[in-house]
């Protein structure tokens, strides 16, 4: 089927769905309603909100459009492809993401931008893919579609970040995004998403990856801004060998929701999957965990792990955490647990006879909740950037 | 002018009443012992002076160094110079030893009106101070406690006690859980800090602690009370008697 096609179809599709409300199964603790009743344009405007490029290669999308001024596109070395994913139309697209949602059908159906990179066979690129999304047109939707195709054997680091305006506002717009991955077989793919929306905006995204044998996927989920958002993270392990890391720490306050939904399908023996998720809440905060792993018939020697962590600072802050295995392999290591929790008193105390106040003193105990996500990460630029997010948030939490 | 002074000091835990009127003034330079059985209040003790919101003080006064505790929160009084070297010491992921060693030095530091460490002059510190209880090198970054041994723990409050340089050492059952040998490094590092403007207050179960660090007065503390006090003597009186002859119960 031909994009056209395909296009057409997801918007016959997510007509005839409309969004999903709280009766289905998965949208059980998320309530769109208030996003399916407003009216989104699609005029376009110039964005004023400030980032900081992560290395040389970077795709600044300015309100949902490529601009081209922002980006810096050149000095990529041979063997890599980067740009519009409009310029670049590739016959993959949809393959990974189509009727899974009604967000996957309407961004299939409207998107009108995005990021298309493209690794051949062998190719290492040392530095980060940063991938830019400012936004600050109210009322307006964007349907971004990124596409990351690595090849047999090759190896990138790509950060998708979502900037708004930090001051207070009451911007509100949406934003829907859609990701497929395609990694190889032995390919190495670094991803990383650092979600700082305005905190009246609407965020969705669903990522799609699958891999290959041998392949290592290794995906670190920050979630800090939005007032209403969701990750739905999906991997399929398709050849042997092939291992998923999915990490993840969101930052609640206000009255912010976010929810996160993976899903790990286990379809080939020997591979491993591991989640850390972690959240830390305060005042009226409210996030959702559900994490599903798949370990089909065949999937022996299957070795997952999956744990979600979270620290209530607030009595009002609620979280919802569905941790599930589907096992139908007999020969497998699979295990899961979540937790809920305050901090440490007897660690806040002691914290104290050593002369540290206890505001300084929670400050740093939150810090070290969060750290054992923060540890995972590898590449050291989007860790400094990634850390200095952190203590800003618990700067203004503790103050 | 003692550097503390504890008067008619009643404390509960819980409810119950644990410390029922104890007295005891300790002056800079003195090393005294509190020994008793398990549940006289020994750890009560430390932790009413270190400030522990789970202890309540129901009566009496504590001074040190001339402040009234009541007026100071446990990390004041940490700044003010009481370190208290726990019988237990917490584990917390996450944090890496140097990392809280240079936030509780500042804290102090701050306190006491003195400029900040740098990070080269924290190090210097570090090194300076690390001979004093021989601590590797690893354990410095890894996290605080965190899968540190037994003995490698107390080593570690030693050597945050040596880093933080207090007036007063409480060392609560510090030798509990220790062998031979790191018991006689941890008693080597505490004499090293020895000093005629500094007091510590030894609390233990046995005598065999007092081998290495000699106090200079004892105490005997049953059932929330210091019941007898005397000179070092009195802990090898106590190792022959046993306790039971001060509880007013049939000796062995």
């Amino acid at each position: 089927m031909d994009l056209k096609q395909l296009r057409k179809n997801a918007a016959a599709d997510f007509k005839a769905r409309g969004f999903p409300t709280t009766k289905e199964e998965l949208w059980r603790f998320t309530d769109v309603s208030e996003l399916a009743e407003r009216e989104f344009s699609n005029d376009w405007a110039p964005a004023s909100v400030d980032f900081q490029p992560l290395g040389k290669h970077v795709l600044v999308f300015e309100n949902g459009k490529l601009s081209r001024e922002k980006s810096c596109i050149d000095n990529l070395p041979h063997g890599v492809c980067m740009g519009s994913i409009m310029d670049l139309v590739d016959p993959r697209v949809g393959r990974l993401a189509d009727a899974q949602s009604a967000f996957v059908a309407a961004n299939t159906a409207y998107f009108s931008d995005g990021a298309f990179i493209e690794l051949t066979e062998g190719i290492e690129l040392a530095e980060p893919i940063h991938l830019v999304y400012l936004a600050d047109a109210d009322g307006s939707a964007f349907h971004l579609r990124n596409l990351i195709s690595c090849g047999k054997g090759s190896s990138v680091a790509v950060v998708e970040e979502y900037i708004g305006r930090s001051d207070p506002s009451d911007r509100s717009y949406w934003t829907n995004a859609v990701t497929e991955i395609f990694a190889a077989d032995d390919s190495s793919v670094d991803h990383y998403k650092i979600q700082r929306e305005s905190k009246t905006a609407y965020h969705f995204q669903t990522l799609e990856a699958q891999l290959g044998a041998n392949a290592v996927f290794c995906n670190h989920s920050i979630a800090l801004g939005s007032g209403l958002g969701r990750n739905d993270i999906r991997g399929k392990l398709t050849g042997e060998g092939g291992e998923a890391i999915c990490n993840g720490l969101y930052l609640l306050n206000g009255k912010q929701h976010f929810d996160t939904h993976l899903f790990m399908d286990h379809a080939v023996p020997k591979c491993k999957s591991h989640e850390l998720y972690k959240g830390i809440l305060d005042q009226k905060a409210r996030a959702v965990f559900c994490g599903r792993i798949l370990v089909q018939q065949d999937a022996q020697q299957t070795d997952a792990i999956q744990s979600n962590k979270n620290l209530l600072l607030s009595r009002a802050a609620k979280i919802h955490s569905l941790p599930q295995l589907e096992i139908y392999a007999d020969d497998v290591k699979c295990t899961h647990g979540a937790t809920i929790g305050q901090l440490d008193d007897v660690a806040l105390y002691y914290l104290q006879t050593r002369g540290i106040d206890p505001v300084r003193g929670r400050a740093m105990l939150t810090y070290a909740f969060a750290n054992e996500v923060l540890d995972e990460v590898k590449c050291k630029p989007v860790k400094t950037r990634i850390e200095a997010l952190v203590y800003e948030w618990l700067e203004k939490v503790s103050a | 002018m003692a550097l503390l002074d504890i008067q008619d000091l009643h404390a509960n835990v819980a409810g119950n009443k644990i410390l029922k009127g104890i007295n005891l003034t300790i002056n800079p330079g003195e090393v005294h012992a509190i020994m008793g059985p398990n549940g006289s209040g020994k750890s009560t003790l430390s932790n009413v002076l270190a400030g522990n919101e789970v202890y309540e003080k129901t009566q009496g006064e504590i001074h040190f160094d001339g402040q009234n505790l009541d007026d100071l929160a446990a990390h004041e009084r940490a700044c003010a110079g009481l370190f208290l070297a726990f019988q237990y010491p917490v584990e917390i992921p996450g944090i890496s030893n140097m990392y809280f060693l240079k936030s509780a030095v500042n804290a102090v530091r701050k306190y006491r009106g003195e400029e900040q460490l740098d990070a080269m002059d924290f190090l210097d510190l570090v090194e300076e101070k690390k001979k004093i209880v021989k601590i590797r090198d690893d354990l410095l970054e890894r996290a605080v406690n965190s899968g540190f041994s037994g003995g490698e723990k107390k080593r570690n409050e030693i050597f945050q006690m040596a880093m933080l340089e207090p007036k007063l050492g409480i060392l609560d059952e510090t030798d509990s859980g220790l062998d031979i040998d790191a018991l006689r490094i941890v008693s080597d590092g505490v004499n090293a800090l020895r000093s005629p403007d500094r007091g510590f207050l030894v609390i233990t179960h046995y005598q065999r602690l007092l081998d290495y660090i000699v106090p200079d007065f004892v105490h005997v503390m049953i059932h929330g009370q210091i019941v007898k006090s005397g000179g070092k003597e009195l802990a090898l009186e106590l190792e022959h008697d046993g306790y039971a002859f001060w509880a007013g119960e049939e000796g062995p």
